[in-house]
């Protein structure tokens, strides 16, 4: 039995070496594209271009402009005379938000209840998330600021908050927010695992979904279905030359992660590596199961389109899971990738071991093996 | 000319003969589109609330537990489990059973009193959905219970304060219920066509080197870019199709608003198509073998998604990446399909756009014929 596995594995290195523009594009591909989205993904927006309509041009709204660009998130691109005209500028893509302060917003303010409108563009998701957030929170701060200088000013200040050194801040109640894990908020960090684990996926079922079919295809299928070897074998053997493509493929992202973009490695280097070389198992397995399904090449294509698409999306790589509706999440479970990032997460970034981790890894294996029987129970079937 | 149009049309026969007798495919070509629809459009949750959170409440007073009842009826947190100390919130966070933690001091009733009350708040930050609404929701929670509370004491103490100074009201134009589907349904149309454009071309020309049936073309007078055209005629038809059916789908069965002109879309849309299946043709007449095709064609997928502005904002990219965006048809037409489809704007407004694409599709189809035939030797 070994003595046959290792023929197919022979003539699969064989071939694999022969071809060496595409053993070239399989390395190099996953590189590139870490490289490019380590730099492209940002999902807090910030310097939103934004207009204003400034209808009262008074010192209290001209403090709350001020409020708004200096947080950060809001650039001032123009000024505008009126509401129609800032929607227009919007409508046109001039613009991504506009500030809209009606006449007489300083005296309003005085007597409470002024009103400021912003208008934000509704078509992009992160900018208006990012936008609804920010404006929701500076204009919150402002009016608080506003509010604690009026009861200053109204001398009853020193009373309220005895306790305080100072007096600066006269809030009662105070929330502090600490990130685990990541306390400066650093985008890579967020990112790098996630995309590890996405790139590994889309290249292992890539690497190994041609396999069966285009042997199907040229007609040296039957070739090998008159040697004695069994699926299960042939499968084994087919899926060894790219199980050494996809190391190499995890290897060299790893290594661009911690040492380009500088996310730190927080767990157990070697515990990372034998699940991450189990991950990339099943994902071949998962290419070879869409191989044998196939009846041509053409098929196998838009299968795996498909394949990687959903993966991307259900596993967890961009939304997470746990917002997902339970029918969905069970989808995500067909994708090697939903048991894998908790994984990359897990030991990249949280530094967790093993204990906490045991369920994705026992669904990992359970995954590989489900997979590869299926691959040769199909590889049977589909001879007739 | 005639002859031109003979040779043309002898070619789109052909292929429209290998599309319909292989059932199969075709078949898979027309439900995959359905089928990622339904599973994107269920699955994209873009504000994520109801976040697992576990808490720890070392006060038990009446200030500590008013505070978490205002976190819970936010939405944002929901209290799975209530813990004795932060070590075991951290814990909880560590091992992924809670996303979030809320953690009181004792005495918060007293300290709160005092004017310094403090709760400590946690957030799992190695999942960055969680981290910016967790955030977010969490500060301006606090700080709308601390006004609260001020507004009380200074009207305990004698004096009125009105309503506050200043409140900002905020309009999402175009989408005013922050509705996810009218976020990713438009948009989502574009990628999936595009993937589905290119899958159908990226191996027509590499598969007829790798079976020698190229060589039977390249003896009758066909040209290459008739051969390009040809192969892309029946495949226009598919997705055409589609796309209408996609486009149909999102506006009745998942309610998302058609604003614009649904005949200027369809025009733009056949040009995007057209633009897809010209790419999908390109890889093919690069690549050497469908294996190849089939890379090519992934790593499109995959940049398209993230560097179109699909997903993540084009604004915050660096400008090298930016182009390597623009090298991609999806870029201009997500920028269209909002324009219409979202913002029901008309073609004044994005004319760059369409022009680009118009531009893109003509270069795009020169090419992949030069490229033929410059490896025809």
């Amino acid at each position: 039995m070994l003595r046959r596995i290792w023929a197919v594995i022979q003539k699969e290195f064989i071939q694999t070496l022969r071809d060496r523009r595409t053993l070239l594009i399989q390395i190099a591909l996953p590189l590139i594209q870490l490289f490019l989205y380590g730099y492209a993904i940002r999902m807090n927006v910030d310097h939103i271009p934004t207009v204003v309509v400034d209808q009262s041009l008074d010192a209290a709204s001209q403090a709350y402009v001020d409020a708004m660009v200096v947080s950060g998130y809001f650039d001032l691109v123009g000024y505008v005379p009126s509401q129609a005209e800032a929607v227009r500028a919007i409508d046109e893509g001039l613009a991504l938000a506009g500030i809209v302060i009606p006449p007489g917003f300083g005296a309003r303010v005085v007597r409470g209840g002024a009103q400021a409108l912003l208008l934000i563009d509704g078509s992009d998701l992160f900018t208006s998330q990012s936008a609804y957030n920010a404006a929701a929170s500076i204009a919150q701060a402002h009016a608080t600021e506003v509010l604690t200088a009026e009861v200053a000013r109204s001398g009853q200040a020193l009373r309220l908050g005895s306790g305080q050194a100072g007096g600066q801040s006269l809030l009662p109640l105070d929330a502090r927010v600490r990130i685990l894990y990541n306390p400066n908020l650093n985008e890579l960090w967020f990112l790098i695992p996630g995309t590890l684990a996405m790139l590994l996926q889309v290249q292992s079922i890539t690497l190994t979904a041609m396999a069966v079919v285009r042997e199907r295809e040229v007609g040296t299928i039957e070739q090998i279905l008159v040697t004695p070897i069994r699926p299960g074998e042939l499968m084994l053997g087919k899926t060894v030359p790219n199980v050494c493509i996809a190391l190499v493929n995890l290897l060299t992202i790893l290594g661009l992660g911690i040492f380009w973009f500088d996310v730190p490695f927080q767990g157990n280097f070697w515990l990372f590596l034998w699940l991450a070389f189990m991950y990339v198992f099943s994902g071949l397995g998962l290419g070879l199961l869409i191989s044998t399904v196939s009846q041509n090449q053409k098929q196998a294509q838009q299968l795996i389109g498909m394949f990687t698409l959903v993966g991307v999306v259900l596993g967890g790589f961009v939304f997470p899971r746990y917002a997902m509706p339970p029918a969905i999440r069970v989808v995500g479970w067909l994708f090697p990738l939903t048991h894998f990032i908790p994984i990359a997460r897990g030991i990249i970034t949280k530094g967790v071991g093993i204990a906490f981790l045991w369920q994705q890894v026992a669904a990992l294996f359970v995954y590989i093996v489900v997979i590869m029987v299926f691959a040769a129970r199909a590889f049977k079937e589909g001879l007739d | 000319m005639r002859r031109r149009l003979k040779r043309f049309g002898a070619i789109v026969r052909k292929e429209i003969v290998q599309l319909v007798r292989d059932r199969t495919t075709l078949g898979i070509v027309l439900i995959i589109p359905f089928l990622e629809l339904f599973l994107f459009a269920y699955a994209v949750d873009l504000t994520v609330d109801h976040i697992p959170t576990a808490v720890a409440d070392l006060s038990l007073d009446s200030q500590s537990q008013a505070f978490i009842h205002a976190l819970e009826i936010s939405g944002y947190f929901d209290m799975e489990m209530y813990l004795e100390d932060e070590a075991a919130v951290v814990r909880a966070i560590d091992e992924g059973r809670a996303r979030a933690g809320v953690v009181i001091p004792p005495d918060f009733a007293a300290q709160v009193e005092r004017g310094r009350g403090q709760a400590l708040i946690l957030l799992d930050g190695s999942d960055s959905f969680t981290v910016q609404s967790g955030y977010g929701a969490a500060v301006a929670i606090a700080q709308d219970r601390a006004l609260k509370l001020m507004v009380e004491k200074v009207s305990r103490m004698g004096a009125s304060l009105g309503a506050l100074p200043i409140s900002t009201s905020t309009r999402v134009l175009y989408n005013s219920t922050l509705d996810d589907m009218v976020f990713i349904v438009p948009a989502l149309a574009g990628i999936l066509l595009q993937v589905l454009a290119v899958n159908l071309t990226a191996i027509a020309v590499a598969r007829e080197r790798e079976l020698g049936t190229i060589e039977q073309l390249l003896i009758t007078p066909i040209r290459p870019i008739e051969l390009m055209i040809g192969k892309m005629v029946p495949n226009i038809l598919v997705t055409a199709f589609d796309m209408l059916s996609v486009v149909l789908l999102g506006v009745f069965w998942f309610g998302v608003p058609f604003r614009g002109n649904p005949w200027l879309f369809a025009w733009l849309s056949l040009l995007f198509l057209v633009s897809g299946l010209g790419m999908g043709l390109l890889i093919s007449t690069m690549a050497q073998t469908q294996r190849q095709a089939q890379q090519g064609s992934v790593l499109l997928m995959l940049l398209s998604m993230l560097l179109t502005g699909f997903l993540y904002p084009r604004a915050p990219m660096p400008p090298a990446v930016k182009v390597i965006g623009n090298l991609i048809p999806l870029t201009y037409f997500v920028r269209i399909v909002r324009g219409i489809f979202t913002k029901g704007v008309g073609l004044s407004f994005i004319w760059s756009d369409v022009v680009a694409l118009a531009v893109y599709g003509g270069v795009v189809m020169a090419v992949a014929s030069a490229t033929f035939r410059k490896r025809l030797d």
